[in-house]
């Protein structure tokens, strides 16, 4: 049997014993249950649209507050539910509706179609209101002028609400896709440091298990370490990503469906060199999580031995954060040559646009080199570290007691 | 052929293997016994090179043994390990296929074993759910599955009640029989003197006799004496020469004498002194011969 095929095995037994156990069915149930729910529930119960309630005491402001509420929804999705929505209550005098005012029953009174009422300066929704209210006035106005001029009322409108002038960005391509991108690169870092975290522990933990219930001791009388630590990362990893890509296209239907958020629309360079950095990373932290795995000899040390791998994952992933404000910065460039904190620094940057071909280059050749020198490292230790128990062991002891 | 020549390991100041030497050829057996502590699963270890011994050599029909031959090895260690929640029989078929077999061929064998071990109806439960023995039942099938050529098994009979121990006894002659070679551990030396025609026997790392059984016995120097009389026997002793241990068994003595004790005066004294109801004068049985190595 060839080596690959050992590993192949290892890999499937993985992949098939796992898809079956209730944890991973648990957890990629809650998983879709919570994006779907993120999704879909504010379309269902909530609602983005601001109701104020405004007492009119006088002629000539129904004009004011149709025109506040026309400003107000000038940009909205024609499907959506409106931004803006005022009800008026008329009063009989002026006394009655700032009685009306002080018990909150209106939000602001308008009065004669030249004065607003409010209760006092200040509050949020208040403020915004008074402000929809004035504008709407000035608009009402310069339509009167205007209509002398023979203008439509709807051209003043959309002349109000739009941006007059024309954006222009100093960096090439259009500014959409430059949205889509950083959108996919903040997405897919989340993603990497989230994979990081679950399927490195799984790596970690699987690897314990195996030590602890002592059948790595019959796998290893026909088995290469190297076999067994590289068939559990692959099917591992494989579940992680068909877990992750299955949420993924089950959020993006879910959004279309729904209409929740805009999306940009996604470039297929940018997912693709996204999974790129996706696997690059993982496989790096994975080779970490397996040797550390088979340091100690029971599940419950586990945790405090992933301590270093998940501050690793910490650092890249606020590295990277800082690396969207400031992509061309010392600090970016430095970590771009980092082998595990690239993963989460290159993609933000080429996301932005900022990386110079060579240094994109020399980060992946870093990278996949240290894949290669981190297994063979990591395979050392795990065979070292395998049949020893009793506490942790230390990485010099497993090191030097590995037999080849 | 299984050649283990001259093995030394250290972990630390701990002399695991002192000089380890034993071979097992096609077709036989060899029990492989030792105190406590002795290097027994040390040295089954470097035969499947889970551990690198700092001297000797241990060589499969002549040549070092490469990861091809661990493929046609069988291997059960003295700490049973399996997955627990893993059904038994996709289990047996896992290991099976990591040692090269088709997925049908495995998954055939797998089933076969189980029942062997009268576990067919446990096929698709997971291993934890069943008993201590039959766990070990599986384990042992796991050594088996792939139809090795060498099987190195620590410690089979530790934990198995009689019924499993006749059929564990059964497998071994048969696997022997059909030409294999087989290497145990054991502590129930009877079972051993039952089983197996060639011992090994380690203390303190340092294989200490080795051989066939029958002639270990005959070369002994020592023989074993078993006398009971009407009378308290242990007061005849004082007529027997060469006595290096004694004790009593309810009424009867049992001594091991030196082989060159002539007995024949010493029955005469015991004739005189009163009626003889068992006497028996034999080679030592494998439990002398192992206390008189290891002592």
């Amino acid at each position: 049997m060839t080596g690959l095929a050992a590993l192949g095995q290892v890999a499937l037994r993985e992949i098939s014993e796992r898809v079956r156990s209730k944890a991973y069915l648990i957890t990629t149930g809650l998983t879709v249950l919570i994006v779907l729910g993120l999704i879909v529930a504010p379309t269902i119960f909530g609602s983005d649209t601001t109701e104020s309630t405004v007492g009119t005491v006088g002629e000539g402001n129904e004009v004011i507050i149709s025109t506040a509420v026309d400003l107000g929804n000038a940009n909205d999705e024609p499907d959506q539910p409106p931004s803006v929505a005022i009800e008026t209550v008329q009063f009989e005098d002026r006394e009655q509706a700032e009685t009306a005012l002080e018990n909150g029953e209106v939000d602001a009174v308008l009065v004669d179609g030249n004065e607003v009422i409010v209760e006092s300066v200040g509050g949020f929704n208040g403020n915004s209101l008074v402000s929809g209210l004035q504008q709407a006035a000035g608009t009402v106005q310069i339509q009167e002028i205007v209509e002398e001029e023979g203008q439509q009322a709807t051209d003043i409108i959309e002349i109000l609400t739009s941006d007059p002038l024309e954006t222009t960005t100093l960096t090439a391509g259009d500014p959409e896709e430059g949205d889509s991108r950083t959108l996919i690169a903040y997405f897919g870092l989340l993603l990497l440091y989230l994979a990081v975290l679950l399927y490195g522990t799984w790596i970690l933990t699987g690897v314990t298990e195996e030590k602890s219930n002592r059948v790595v001791e019959v796998l290893l009388s026909s088995v290469r370490p190297w076999q067994i630590l590289g068939g559990k990362i692959l099917g591992i990893g494989s579940l992680a990503l068909f877990q992750l890509l299955g949420t993924i296209a089950i959020a993006l239907v879910a959004l279309r469906v729904t209409g929740a958020f805009d999306l940009p629309p996604i470039e297929i360079g940018a997912v693709l060199n996204l999974l790129l950095w996706f696997v690059v990373g993982f496989l790096i932290f994975a080779v970490l999580f397996g040797a550390a795995g088979s340091l100690v000899s029971r599940t419950e040390e586990a945790n405090t031995i992933a301590m270093p791998m998940s501050m690793a994952a910490v650092v890249g992933f606020f590295v990277s954060i800082s690396a969207l404000n400031d992509p061309d910065g010392v600090v970016a460039t430095i970590f771009t040559f980092v082998p595990i904190t690239a993963p989460f620094v290159v993609p933000v940057r080429t996301a932005l646009q900022s990386i110079p071909a060579w240094q994109y280059i020399l980060a992946l050749v870093i990278c996949v080199a240290s894949i290669g020198v981190l297994t063979v490292l990591a395979g050392r230790i795990y065979a070292g570290g395998l049949l020893r128990y009793g506490g942790r062991v230390g990485v010099r002891e497993a090191w030097q007691s590995a037999a080849e | 052929m299984l050649q283990v020549r001259d093995l030394h390991k250290s972990f630390g100041d701990i002399h695991a293997l002192d000089g380890c030497s034993f071979e097992v050829a096609p077709g036989g057996m060899l029990g492989f016994l030792g105190p406590n502590g002795a290097g027994k699963t040390t040295a089954m270890r470097t035969i499947f090179r889970l551990l690198r011994p700092d001297s000797g050599s241990v060589t499969w029909n002549g040549d070092p043994i490469d990861p091809d031959d661990l493929l046609r090895f069988g291997y059960m260690p003295e700490q049973r390990g399996l997955y627990p929640k893993m059904r038994a029989g996709d289990q047996l078929t896992y290991l099976g296929r990591l040692h090269g077999m088709s997925k049908r061929d495995a998954r055939e064998s797998a089933e076969k074993w189980l029942n062997r071990f009268g576990l067919g109806g446990r096929v698709g439960d997971p291993v934890e759910s069943l008993s201590h023995g039959n766990q070990q039942r599986v384990q042992l099938a796991a050594a088996l599955v792939h139809d090795p050529e060498l099987l190195v098994l620590d410690e089979p009979f530790s934990g198995l009640d009689p019924i499993a121990v006749e059929t564990m006894s059964d497998v071994l002659r048969e696997q022997a029989a059909a030409g294999k070679a087989v290497v145990f551990s054991s502590h129930q030396l009877d079972l051993v003197e039952d089983l197996c025609e060639e011992v090994a026997i380690i203390n303190a790392g340092h294989v200490v006799v080795r051989g066939n059984v029958e002639r270990l016995k005959d070369s002994a120097p020592i023989r074993h004496l078993e006398l009971e009389t009407e009378g308290d026997p242990s007061e005849l002793l004082e007529f027997l020469d060469g006595v290096q241990s004694t004790h009593m068994d309810g009424e009867r003595l049992t001594a091991i004498i030196s082989a060159d004790t002539d007995v024949r005066g010493f029955i005469a004294h015991a004739q005189r002194a009163g009626k003889v109801r068992h006497f028996a004068y034999t080679t030592p049985s494998l439990s002398d011969l192992f206390l008189e190595a290891v002592r």
